[in-house]
């Protein structure tokens, strides 16, 4: 497996340049007090992920990884990893960074906050990987792009509507009740979520043919 | 004579297409040549080969082990060139380096760059600044950097030029003399097989219709170039097929011996692989 991850890293190495960029500039606009822009980056790596998805389906790695020992098992599980160590470690800098500007700008924000809002930002974005990578490997990244689009924008749209005549009140009631163990909650479901979808990702992989 | 790879009864079928009872076998050291049109079906049996085609019934065993169950352990001794590219392009060689170091136990670094270095590769260059030759060479080369028992290439001299083939080839037989390791090739350049293919094994319409020594089959197949009147004399039986061309007939004979006795026909050609495809092919019988 560690084969396969080095190449997806190898193949973004560019791409991680660009980050290197953003966390500076990211660290400049906190000091100036502008708008936090921390959330974006782990984002961001996993769209730069999905990249070499593109890559690969280009160039006809998918085939050939088969033939390598183990290849259908690990190319699957080599994307997953290197996507969460990528965002884990993109988080951590991240949060890193917003404590520093928090204790050396004069607007201070609270610790709490900076660390809900990285656990936040893990989840969030391990959400969109749990459901694009099953996607991925289905129907291939274009395909998956305009399906995650049409999939939010048809949620979004649903939950417009619907939302005049839904009492979203137990949610709230639901979250203060368990606000002493959201987090470990949230890492709970976010372990879990990543599993299922991993499995169901190595099974799809499992029936391919090229 | 111990053989490293055996196909039975290797059937897959799609719509318009399906590989019929494929049976074949490569013994230890040998170099079999797999020959046929396009769309004959040498990609699909070499992708069953590897398992990147499923539901497939038949048996393949290589190193006498059952190419599904002992998938991971078979694959390690394996080199594999697959007739598309495969490589993504923004990846280096030093970057294959590191990913095949990860990948395969038998990893050999200094044969990898020691090859890189025989074939003008640089190595911290993009895979998208090289030709197509460049490409082929590079998954050539790491195709052979962990020392497999069998090498397995699909097309793996198709946009090389002559030189470039000539090194390639080269590379395969010192490959086989050094580690006494087998190959079988695909490829629709037959005239590199004749050099140094030890079987040819050839399919048409997802069906073998030959598997023989190369030896025999250029020893024993013949082309008996003659007239209209000479063509009807010869019994449907001595011949596997014939072709009419604008000045006389062109005859494929299995036993060029038994039809000079028979026919007291002076001169039989000898045949090429070309000859034998485009007659298998295109001939009537």
């Amino acid at each position: 497996m560690i084969g396969f991850m080095k190449k997806d890293l190898a193949m973004m190495k560019s791409n991680l340049k660009l980050i290197g960029v953003l966390i500076v500039v990211y660290a400049i606009m906190g000091l100036m007090g502008e708008m936090d822009i921390s959330f974006i980056l782990p984002f961001m790596s996993v769209m730069i992920m999905i990249s070499t998805f593109s890559y690969d389906n280009y160039n006809q790695w998918d085939a050939y990884s088969i033939s390598l020992p183990n290849g259908r098992k690990n190319s699957v599980k080599a994307k997953y990893v290197a996507t969460i160590l990528m965002i884990l470690a993109i988080s951590i800098i991240t949060t890193i960074l917003s404590f520093m500007i928090s204790y050396m700008n004069t607007k201070t924000i609270p610790y709490e906050q900076i660390l809900i809002s990285m656990f936040g930002t893990i989840f969030g974005t391990l959400l969109v990987l749990t459901f694009m990578y099953p996607i991925i490997y289905k129907f291939g990244v274009e395909k998956a792009r305009i399906g995650i689009f049409l999939i939010v924008f048809g949620l979004v749209m649903i939950g417009g509507f619907l939302s005049p005549y839904i009492n979203l009140s137990w949610i709230v009631k639901v979250l203060s009740f368990l606000e002493d163990y959201l987090i470990i909650i949230l890492i709970i479901i976010a372990i879990m979520m990543v599993y299922l979808s991993y499995k169901i990702s190595e099974k799809i992989f499992d029936k391919k043919e090229f | 004579m111990e053989n490293i790879l055996e196909v039975k009864n290797l059937c897959k079928k799609y719509d318009n297409f399906a590989l019929k009872n494929i049976t074949f076998h490569l013994p230890k050291g040998m170099i079999m040549g797999f020959i046929g049109e396009n769309g004959a079906g040498k990609t699909t049996t070499i992708k069953a080969i590897l398992d990147i085609v499923k539901s497939y019934s038949g048996e393949i065993h290589i190193f006498g082990l059952d190419n599904r169950k002992d998938e991971r352990k078979i694959k390690e001794d394996i080199g594999v060139v697959l007739d598309d590219m495969f490589f993504p392009e923004i990846l280096t060689p030093n970057d294959i380096n590191h990913t095949m170091k990860g990948i395969y136990k038998n990893w050999d670094t200094k044969m990898f760059y020691d090859y890189l270095k025989e074939f003008s590769l640089l190595p911290n260059k993009q895979i998208k600044t090289f030709s197509k030759g460049m490409r082929k060479k590079l998954e050539i080369i790491t195709a052979l950097s962990h020392h497999p028992k069998l090498l397995i290439l699909d097309e793996p001299t198709s946009g090389l030029d002559p030189v470039a083939r000539a090194e390639v080839i080269q590379i395969f037989q010192s490959f086989i003399e050094k580690d006494d390791c087998s190959i079988l090739l695909s490829s629709h350049i037959t005239t590199d097989l004749e050099h140094i293919a030890d079987y040819i094994t050839f399919i048409n319409h997802g069906e073998i219709v030959l598997s023989k020594t190369t030896n025999a089959l250029l020893d024993q197949y013949g082309i008996v170039k003659c007239t209209e009147k000479e063509f009807k004399e010869i019994d449907k039986k001595d011949y596997i097929k014939y072709r009419k061309t604008k000045y006389e007939y062109e005859v494929l004979v299995e036993n060029k011996k038994n039809l000079k006795e028979k026919y007291d026909i002076a001169v039989i050609d000898k045949i090429t692989l070309d000859d034998l495809m485009v007659l298998m092919i295109k001939g009537e019988e």
